[in-house]
C-alpha cells in the first residue's frame, strides 16, 4: 500500500551533534507506526522535522505522496497532518469548548472568520463529536489548567483530531499518566486507526508492543531498526541499544 | 577643503564623540539593567536627571564639583536598592514581566519627574563649568570640559566592562541573571545580586548626570529627552550588549554629528531613530547579543 | 451555558452600559445646571478613550505592549485638521482620516509586526517619534505650534445637523461614534478571528499546528488598532479647534497606557472607565496644583501592584458568576419547557 507518510534520509544536526542522522522511514495508511528508542534518541526532534516545526538540514519528508519539506506548520495541517505534543500544549485559561472549538473552526472557509461563532454548523458539530468521544461532557466549561493531567492529555488527542488530519502524530501521549489513563489512551489509539493513520512516539514498551503495527527503532540519531513489534524485540541491534551500554 | 577639515567636521565630529560618550554613559546603565535583570528601566532618564540635579543642588552648596562626581553616584545606590527592592521585585514574577517591570518604571518615572520639578522648580539651570575654556588639539579647539568629558567617559566604560567581564563578581552577576535557581544552590546570594545589578545601573545614569550637567543644560525632563536617544543606542547595539551600546552610540552621534553638517539639525533626530527602526525590522535583536545569554 | 470568552463579553458590555447610564446622567445633570466645561471635559475623556482602546486591542487581546499608539491618534486629528481647514466637512474628514490611518497602520504594522515583546514596545515607541519629531519640524504641519484655526463644524446626520459648537450635540455625538467602535471592536473579538487573536496571545507557539496563520491575525488586529486610534483622534480638532506635535509625543501614547492599566486590560470597557477617570483626575488635581503626574503616577504603581486588573478587575468576576447562573437557569427552565412540551 502507499505510504500516507515517508521520509527520505531526513537529517539535522545541532552544531556537531547529528540529533536526526539520515532517517528514512515511512507510515501506512491506517496502521499505528511507532518510533522508539533511548531517551536522546532523537525522537521528538523526527516529529519536528516532520510537523515543520524544525527546517531538516537535509533530506525530504512526503505527505500521501506529495513533498512537504519546507511546509511550516500551518501549510502541513492543511495538507492533512496533525500532531500532539510531549509536555501538553493547550490554552490553559481557555474552557474544554473553547480549545476544541478553537481547533475546529478551521473546517470552516475563511469567509466565516468574522462572522458571529455559530452554534451550529461543521465547527459546531466537530466540537459535539469530540466532546462526546472523548467523554468531556461534565468538563466541557471547565478551564483546562484545572483539568487533571490525564484529561489534559486526552483533550491533546481530541485537538489534534479537531481538523480531521489523515496522518496524527502523538508524542508520547500517555506520558505520567496513570495506569487506568493509560489503559483507556490505549484503547482510543487502537480505535482511532479506522479514521487516520498514526505515528507514536512511545515509551511504555507494553503499549508500543500491544497497539503497534510497524515499529522503528531509534538511536543515536539514526534508524536501527524496522519492522513489526516482534520482529523488533528480537533484533539484537536493538536489545544492545536499550540494554547493552554497560 | 583642509580648513573644512579642521574647522568644521573634527570640531562637530568632536563634540558628537563627546554626546556619544554621554549617551553610552547613560545607556550603559539600561543595557546593565536589561541585561541582568531582564527589565526595560523606564525610570533610567529621571535618575540621570537626579543625578544632574544632585550634583546642581550639592554644588550650590559649596560643595567641590571634582567631589561630587564621586559622591553623587554614591547616593544614588540606596535609590536604586530601594527601586529595585520595594517595586521592581514585586512584580518581576509576575505572568507578563517585560510589560508588568516596564509600566512600574514608568509609573515610577512620572513620579520622580514631578518629584524634580516641586524641588527645583520648571526650570532650565546652568551649573558652572568646573573646566571653562578651549584646547587646542592639533589646531582643533574644542572646549577643555568636553574633552575631560570624552576621556573620563571612556575610563568609565572600559572600568565597566572590566568589572562585568572580567572580575569574579561579574561572573556571579551574570551567572545570577543566566540561570537564578542554579547561582541560588551554588549560595549566590540571588536577591541581593538583582539589588546591587540595578543599584549598578542608576549609579551609572546618576553619574551620567554629573558629568553632562556642566554640558547640557539642567531641567525636569531632561531624562525624557536623553532617554530617548539612550534607548535608540541599546536597542541598536543590542538590549544587554555593552560592546554594542558603546558601538552604537559613537556610530548613532556620528551619524548625528555628520548628518547636520549637512541637513537642517531637526532632521537629525528623525535620521537616528530612522536608523533604530530600520535596526529593530532586520535584526529585531540588536546588532550585537546580550550579556547574560551570550 | 455559553463559553466563558462570551460570558467575559457579556460583562464587558454590562459594564459598557453602566458608564453609559452614569455618562447620560451627568450629562443631565451638567445641562440641568448650564454646564459646558464639564461636557466638554467629558467629551475630551471619551475621545482620549478612544485611543486607550485602541491600546487595550493590541494589549489586551494581541498581548503586545504599544508605546507608540499616539501615532495613529495624531495621524487621525492631523489629516481631519487639514481637511476642515480647506472643507468644513464632518462625513469628508472622518472619511479621509480613516483611509489615511488605514495606509498608516498597514505600514507600521509591516514594520512592528516583525518583532514581539519589549521589542515591539520600543519600536513602537520609535516609530511615533519619528513621525512625531517630522511632524514637529515640519512647517507645513504648523511645526512645534501645530495647526490652529479649524472652523466650527455643522454635522450633518441624515434628519438632523449637530453643530459641533454645541458641547451637548458634539458629546453626543462622541459617544455615539465610541459606541460603534467599540460594539465593532468587541464584535470583532467574538468571531472565529477574535479566537485566533486571543489564542495567540495565550500560546503563539501552538496556533499554527492548529492550521491558523499568525502574522496576518495579528497584522489585522493591529490595523483595526490604528483605526480606532485614527478615528477617534479626528475627532480632536471638532472638539478643540487645533492639533498639536504634543498629541503624538510618548506622553499621549503612555497616558493612554496608564488609562487602560487602570481601567483593566483585557476588557475594552476598561480603556473607558480608566479614560474618564484620568482625565477628570487630571482635571480636578490639576485646579489644586499643576503637579498631577505625583498622583497618576503612584495611582498608577498603585493599581499594577494591587489591582492587576484594574477597576474591572475588580467587579467582574463576581458579575460573570452572575451571568452564568443566569444562563443556567433560563437553560433550565427552557429545557423544562421543551420538556413538558415532548
Amino acid at each position: 500500500m502507499k505510504p500516507i507518510l515517508h521520509t527520505e534520509n531526513l537529517s539535522i544536526a545541532f552544531g556537531g551533534l547529528k540529533a536526526v542522522d539520515a532517517i528514512s522511514m515511512s507510515a501506512t495508511p491506517h496502521e499505528i507506526t511507532t518510533v522508539i528508542g533511548p531517551n536522546g534518541a532523537g525522537k521528538t526532534t523526527l516529529f519536528n522535522l516532520i510537523s515543520g516545526a524544525l527546517k531538516p538540514g537535509s533530506g525530504k519528508v512526503y505527505l500521501d505522496g506529495k513533498d512537504v519539506t519546507r511546509f511550516g506548520p500551518a501549510q502541513l495541517q492543511h495538507a492533512g497532518l496533525a500532531r500532539s505534543f510531549q509536555i501538553t500544549n493547550l490554552f490553559f485559561e481557555m474552557t474544554v469548548r473553547e480549545n476544541l472549538r478553537l481547533a475546529s473552526q478551521i473546517l470552516e472557509p475563511i469567509s466565516h472568520a468574522v462572522r458571529p461563532l455559530r452554534r451550529t454548523g461543521r465547527a459546531a458539530r466537530k466540537v459535539d463529536e469530540l466532546i462526546e468521544r472523548f467523554d468531556f461532557h461534565d468538563k466541557v466549561h471547565e478551564q483546562v489548567g484545572y483539568l487533571s493531567h490525564g484529561e489534559q492529555r486526552r483533550l491533546e488527542i481530541a485537538m489534534c483530531l479537531a481538523c480531521e488530519p489523515k496522518l496524527l502524530m502523538l508524542d508520547e501521549p500517555t506520558q505520567g499518566m496513570s495506569h487506568a489513563d493509560t489503559d483507556e489512551t490505549e484503547e482510543l489509539i487502537k480505535s482511532l486507526t479506522q479514521n487516520v493513520s498514526i505515528l507514536l512516539i512511545e515509551h511504555d514498551i507494553g503499549i508500543v508492543m500491544s497497539v503497534s503495527d510497524h515499529v522503528i527503532v531509534m538511536h543515536q540519531g539514526q534508524k536501527i531498526a524496522d519492522g513489526t513489534p516482534a520482529e523488533v524485540r528480537a533484533n539484537p541491534a536493538v536489545q544492545a541499544a536499550y540494554f547493552g551500554h554497560g | 577643503m583642509e580648513s573644512y577639515l579642521h574647522y568644521v567636521l573634527a570640531p562637530q565630529m568632536l563634540n558628537g564623540l563627546a554626546l556619544g560618550i554621554s549617551v553610552i554613559l547613560v545607556a550603559l546603565g539600561l543595557t546593565i539593567i536589561f541585561g541582568l535583570l531582564d527589565v526595560i528601566n523606564m525610570s533610567h532618564g529621571e535618575f540621570y536627571a537626579i543625578g544632574a540635579f544632585g550634583a546642581l543642588a550639592l554644588s550650590l552648596s559649596g560643595m567641590n564639583y571634582w567631589v561630587l562626581i564621586a559622591l553623587v553616584p554614591l547616593l544614588m545606590i540606596p535609590l536604586g536598592i530601594i527601586t529595585e527592592r520595594y517595586l521592581i521585585r514585586r512584580v518581576y514574577d509576575g505572568a507578563d514581566r517585560h510589560v508588568t517591570t516596564l509600566l512600574v518604571t514608568f509609573g515610577l518615572g512620572l513620579i520622580l519627574e514631578d518629584i524634580l520639578k516641586i524641588l527645583f522648580g520648571p526650570n532650565t539651570h546652568r551649573p558652572a563649568n568646573p573646566l571653562p575654556g578651549a584646547t587646542d588639539l592639533f589646531g582643533i579647539v574644542i572646549p577643555t570640559y568636553r574633552l575631560f568629558l570624552i576621556a573620563i567617559g571612556a575610563v568609565v566604560i572600559l572600568a565597566v566592562t572590566f568589572v562585568v567581564y572580567r572580575t569574579r563578581l561579574g561572573a556571579i552577576v551574570r551567572a545570577a541573571s543566566f540561570d537564578r535557581n542554579m547561582a541560588a544552590s551554588l549560595g549566590v546570594r540571588v536577591g541581593w545580586v538583582y539589588s546591587g545589578a540595578f543599584a549598578f545601573g542608576v549609579t551609572l545614569a546618576g553619574l551620567a548626570g554629573v558629568l553632562l550637567a556642566p554640558v547640557y543644560s539642567v531641567f525636569p525632563t531632561m531624562g525624557r529627552d536623553f532617554i530617548l536617544l539612550a534607548f535608540t543606542v541599546v536597542i541598536v547595539g543590542g538590549l544587554g550588549s555593552i560592546w554594542g551600546a558603546v558601538i552604537a552610540g559613537i556610530f548613532l552621534t556620528q551619524v548625528q554629528a555628520i548628518s547636520s553638517l549637512v541637513i537642517s539639525p531637526v532632521w537629525a533626530d528623525p535620521i537616528v531613530f530612522g536608523v533604530m527602526v530600520l535596526v529593530l525590522m532586520f535584526r529585531p535583536q540588536g546588532l550585537f547579543g546580550r550579556m547574560g545569554h551570550a | 451555558m455559553r463559553d466563558r470568552l462570551d460570558i467575559s463579553m457579556r460583562a464587558n458590555h454590562v459594564f459598557f452600559a453602566v458608564l453609559m447610564g452614569i455618562g447620560l446622567i451627568c450629562v443631565a445633570l451638567a445641562v440641568a445646571m448650564n454646564d459646558t466645561f464639564y461636557l466638554r471635559l467629558g467629551t475630551e475623556a471619551l475621545i482620549l478613550g478612544g485611543l486607550a482602546l485602541s491600546v487595550d486591542i493590541l494589549l489586551g487581546f494581541g498581548g503586545l505592549l504599544s508605546l507608540g499608539q499616539a501615532l495613529y491618534f495624531g495621524i487621525g486629528a492631523y489629516v481631519s485638521a487639514l481637511v476642515l481647514r480647506e472643507v468644513p466637512s464632518f462625513w469628508l474628514a472622518m472619511a479621509a482620516a480613516t483611509g489615511v490611518t488605514l495606509l498608516a497602520g498597514i505600514i507600521g504594522g509591516l514594520i512592528a509586526n516583525r518583532v514581539r515583546g519589549v521589542y515591539f514596545a520600543l519600536i513602537t515607541f520609535g516609530m511615533a517619534q519619528v513621525v512625531a519629531k517630522v511632524v514637529y519640524n515640519t512647517r507645513e504641519l504648523g511645526a512645534s505650534d501645530g495647526l490652529i484655526g479649524v472652523p466650527v463644524l455643522e454635522i450633518p446626520l441624515g434628519v438632523i445637523t449637530v453643530s459641533a459648537g454645541d458641547p451637548l450635540a458634539f458629546f453626543l455625538l462622541t459617544l455615539s461614534v465610541l459606541t460603534i467602535l467599540y460594539a465593532a471592536v468587541a464584535y470583532l473579538f467574538t468571531t472565529p478571528f477574535g479566537r485566533v487573536v486571543i489564542a495567540l496571545k495565550a500560546n503563539e507557539k501552538r496556533v499554527p499546528f492548529l492550521g491558523y496563520n499568525t502574522w496576518g491575525p495579528r497584522m489585522v488586529c493591529y490595523v483595526v488598532a490604528a483605526l480606532v486610534a485614527g478615528i477617534t483622534g479626528a475627532l480632536y480638532p471638532m472638539l478643540r479647534g487645533f492639533v498639536s506635535p504634543e498629541l503624538m509625543f510618548f506622553a499621549s501614547s503612555g497616558n493612554a497606557v496608564i488609562m487602560v492599566v487602570l481601567g483593566g486590560v483585557g476588557t475594552l470597557i476598561g480603556a473607558l472607565y480608566g479614560a474618564v477617570l484620568l482625565t477628570f483626575l487630571k482635571s480636578v488635581v490639576g485646579s489644586y496644583t499643576e503637579h498631577h503626574l505625583i498622583a497618576i503616577g503612584v495611582i498608577f504603581i498603585f493599581a499594577i501592584l494591587f489591582m492587576p486588573k484594574g477597576i474591572i478587575g475588580v467587579a467582574k468576576p463576581s458579575l460573570e458568576r452572575r451571568l452564568i447562573r443566569f444562563d443556567e437557569q433560563t437553560d433550565a427552565a427552557r429545557i423544562k419547557a421543551t420538556g413538558e412540551r415532548a
